[in-house]
């Protein structure tokens, strides 16, 4: 399973990377299953901008659909982990949602133009229009809806993506990954497992926080990215009388890295950062303190009376709940005076 | 013919060059957008006309398939996006045209287009998704493959054009004899 999780983190890591160069290459480039949604070209919006839309004057959808884009909108503020920018319903928008016969191109259900960080557009075909692939029906213009429609929240929220930048996630050929985004190439119709998912999906978050940054020093990074970190260690003394007291600062930071867009050198706090040692000469490490998150960002502390020779590294293992690797410090060392007070130990050492 | 192809190309120039966003939706002065603390303003007044075709150059090209010597076919145009704007469509059932088993196809884009990578997947006609479909050929340039074995299959070829002008997927349906 771990052995999987990290071939997983391996291919995500250099997924990422080509999914970053796509993104400053230009608009879309098919990329390899599970990693982040590709990027779309274009400019991004302002960081936590707030983008108002309202319906198109003449072609405002139904009442029912006009709820259900309401809560993508809400949802993707509720669930974007990122500074993407929000949306929200103004009757002065200016960024005109729109419903009806117009085309989304011959087969389309739903269409979006973006021109960030101007603004952007939407439009959602008619209920009931008839394509050669058949009948579109949304599902909430049915107060029981039939298998076969289309979630509008859904949809919206896909084409939200759209507009914050997201290309279409490119799924394993299984689909099985399937609900690791809502942006997808072919949306899927109730009853269909992620047919109404009504939050951005871990690689559509990836791609949010590669390109708007996350919202905080101490916010998790999405599951789908493989984000390199570097620890630094650093102590008040490198060489203490017995008992003497030594000051440990570590800092935990992405690795610098144009990849990784916004997140490049973004300082990593509220993390579990642990400082081993090892005697001098030896091989094995052990845990000897946790590290307390201090100012600036980023930073973990430790103060501790030293009564013996050692080296010490600061590590942040790799978590299971989000997109980080690991790492440890380059080891340094302390070296501890000999006891000249009694009571002094029969042997040196804490 | 020619005058109409000139006229397409520079089109092209044009959106390449500016990224004009128009598309699916109304070429309109650009929408407001707010900054986080700031009050909203009035735009300016929305057409209600809805969005015009993206059958022009709002649009990826024409995809077309065509067996050595045989009648070429234009596939049904389905998800794409391209430039600013983008369409959301289900799996298609793809435009009709027989072939002969292992036949070599080919396909070029119409009028113009260049494709940095491509990938032909199948499924029996009838799928209603792409859950079972299964990749038969990829490739980089000029899309070229093998027609799959005797029956009836949708053909799903997606293309990503070169220079992140965008990633489109068409259809087929092919009748294998």
């Amino acid at each position: 399973m771990i052995t999987q999780r990290r071939r997983h983190r391996r291919a995500a890591s250099l997924l990422l990377i080509a999914a970053v160069m796509a993104a400053l290459a230009g608009p879309t480039t098919r990329i390899a299953a599970h990693s982040p949604d590709p990027a779309l070209g274009g400019d991004t919006f302002a960081q936590d901008g707030r983008l108002l839309y309202d319906w198109r004057s003449g072609a405002a959808p139904p009442a029912a659909m006009r709820t259900a884009i309401n809560a993508a909108a809400a949802d993707v503020g509720e669930s974007r982990a990122s500074r993407a920018a929000t949306f929200a319903y103004d009757s002065n928008g200016g960024n005109p949602i729109g419903y009806g016969t117009g085309t989304c191109g011959v087969n389309g259900l739903a269409c979006f133009t973006r021109d960030a960080p101007n603004g952007f557009t939407m439009w959602f075909r008619e209920q009931g229009r008839v394509f050669d692939w058949g009948t579109l029906k949304w599902c909430q213009m049915y107060t029981d809806p039939p298998n076969g429609c289309y979630d509008v929240e859904t949809i919206a929220l896909d084409e939200l993506g759209h507009v914050e930048g997201l290309g279409h996630h490119v799924n394993y050929s299984d689909d099985s990954d399937y609900t690791d985004a809502v942006v997808q190439t072919y949306s899927r119709t109730k009853p269909k497992e992620g047919y109404n998912m009504h939050v951005l999906g871990v690689c559509d978050i990836a791609q949010l926080q590669i390109r708007y940054d996350i919202p905080g020093a101490s916010s998790k990074y999405s599951t789908c990215l493989d984000v390199a970190t570097v620890m630094t260690l650093s102590r008040s003394a490198a060489s203490v009388v017995y008992g003497g007291n030594v000051t440990f600062t570590a800092t935990l930071r992405v690795v610098t890295d144009t990849a990784y867009g916004r997140l490049s050198d973004n300082p990593v706090s509220g993390r579990a950062v642990r400082l081993q040692r090892r005697p001098p000469g030896t091989t094995t490490w052990t845990n000897f303190a946790t590290m307390t998150a201090t100012s600036p960002t980023g930073s973990y502390v430790v103060s501790a009376r030293l009564y013996s020779s050692a080296e010490f590294r600061a590590v942040f293992s790799t978590p299971t709940n989000e997109g980080l690797r690991g790492d440890g410090s380059p080891a340094v060392a302390v070296t501890v005076g000999s006891c000249t007070t009694a009571p002094c130990p029969l042997s040196t050492g804490r | 013919m020619p005058a109409r192809s000139a006229a397409r190309r520079t089109v092209i120039a044009v959106v390449a060059a500016t990224i004009v966003v128009v598309g699916c939706g109304p070429a309109v002065t650009p929408p407001s957008v707010t900054p986080p603390s700031a009050t909203s303003s009035a735009p300016p007044a929305t057409p209600s006309q809805p969005p015009p075709s993206v059958a022009g150059r709002d649009a990826p090209p024409d995809a077309v398939l065509a067996a050595e010597g045989g009648d070429a076919v234009t596939g049904q145009l389905g998800t794409y996006t391209w430039f600013g704007t983008g369409s959301d469509s289900p799996w298609l059932t793809g435009a009709p045209l027989t072939v002969g088993s292992g036949e070599p196809l080919s396909l070029t884009v119409v009028p113009d287009g260049r494709i940095a990578t491509w990938e032909v997947r199948d499924v029996p006609a009838g799928a209603g998704g792409p859950e079972e479909a299964r990749t038969i050929a990829k490739g980089t340039g000029a899309p070229a493959f093998e027609a799959p074995g005797p029956g009836t299959w949708t053909v799903e070829i997606t293309l990503d054009f070169a220079g992140g002008a965008g990633q489109a997927s068409y259809f087929w349906r092919l009748k294998v004899e």
